[in-house]
């Protein structure tokens, strides 16, 4: 009896968790559903969309992009893109032109200046370092002497049999 | 000894890690390059907010400095800064040009009238005080956009022949004008004045 009670409990419980991540799933389906008011001439520039969105960066809140932001600065770059897409613009043409106004800021993907460089240099040249480090390290410690070693132990163990 | 700057580096690095937060301590995250700084306007056509009829250009900032302030009724800095800006003006003579945009009103989602909005503009200006020489309404917010405006409030410093000459982000108090708005606008004004003095002695002659 207690057994069967207790796994109509469990089965309960999985069928209340899915239910939340039905849930969850809908909610989500329910904000990209926001973007819906835009209508595209093809799958292709739906994707372009999508990926743009996702590259850009809000200037107002400064750690979301677009597609996520909420801000009305996202709003009106959301629909900027919709439109520099639509009058054929590529994507590049459609990053430039954000870039133009509001700086390399604006994309998620930093160009390679003297100043971001160390972005890319920078764990190379830690790797490099720590590379030199450890060989340096290695070749100055002398070779362990094992038996040594191995007649210091033997040695332990005999003193604690006593 | 021959170890020793080996074993400087785990401290220089720290050293260097250390200057590094310290500057970002005091750095301001808001602060974007401006794109705009140093070029002239980006062209527009755009209407008075309360006399859609008169249309303004880029042409129509040019002949004095002005201060462009972007703003909306929403925007509670704005309201905030209103007082001090419109003391400038009374005192100073300060030339403040509104770029007014809304964001209830849009235009193809728009729920609010223009109307309403002409309401709303005219009912905060009469409790804060009115800076504006006259206020440009960014219908659609594109120019606003070529400006590299982010939110408001915001302000372009503009000279005589129409360059924009800075892009302050944030409201304008005391303490900025007179650190870092009042000089540029003092030099701006008196090089345009001095412009203007040669011009007139050139005519003379």
């Amino acid at each position: 009896m207690i057994d069967l009670s207790l796994s109509t409990h469990r089965a309960n419980l999985v069928t209340r968790i899915f239910a939340i991540f039905i849930l969850l799933a809908l909610h989500v389906g329910g904000v990209s559903a926001a973007e819906d008011k835009f209508t595209f001439d093809s799958e292709a520039q739906r994707a372009s969309f999508l990926r743009l969105t996702a590259e850009l960066r809000c200037p107002m809140c400064q750690n979301q992009n677009i597609a996520d932001s909420d801000a009305m600065i996202a709003h009106d770059m959301r629909r900027k893109v919709y439109s520099l897409l639509k009058q054929g613009k590529s994507e590049q043409e459609v990053i430039d032109y954000m870039k133009a106004r509001y700086g390399d800021f604006v994309h998620y993907q930093p160009p390679v200046t003297a100043a971001t460089l160390w972005l890319w240099a920078g764990p190379v040249l830690f790797i490099f370092i720590a590379l030199l480090f450890v060989i340096r390290r290695r070749s100055v410690t002398p070779p362990e002497d094992m038996a040594a070693k191995l007649a210091k132990a033997d040695a332990m163990l005999e003193q604690e049999k006593e | 000894m021959k170890k020793a700057p080996l074993v400087a580096i785990p401290l220089v690095l720290f050293l260097l890690l250390v200057v590094f937060l310290f500057k970002g301590l005091f750095s301001d995250p808001r602060e974007l390059d401006s794109q705009v700084k140093d070029k002239t306007l980006p062209p527009f056509s755009l209407p008075d907010l309360m006399n859609p009829d008169t249309t303004y250009t880029p042409e129509d900032l040019k002949g004095q400095v002005t201060i462009l302030n972007v703003w909306g009724v929403w925007c509670v800095t704005c309201a905030v800064e209103m007082p001090y800006l419109t003391q400038l003006k009374n005192e100073q003579g300060v030339h403040i040009v509104g770029l007014y945009f809304d964001q209830d009103l849009d235009p193809d989602f728009g729920t609010k009238t223009l109307t309403r909005v002409q309401q709303e503009v005219v009912e905060m200006l009469s409790r804060y005080g009115n800076p504006y020489a006259f206020n440009i309404f960014d219908v659609y917010r594109d120019t606003s956009l070529d400006l590299g405006v982010t939110g408001a409030p915001e302000h372009f410093v503009i000279d005589a022949s129409g360059i924009i000459r800075m892009h302050h982000i944030g409201d304008i108090n005391e303490r900025v004008w007179r650190n870092k708005i009042g000089p540029l606008y003092e030099k701006l004004r008196n090089e345009s004045l001095n412009d203007l003095a040669n011009e007139v002695s050139e005519a003379a002659e």
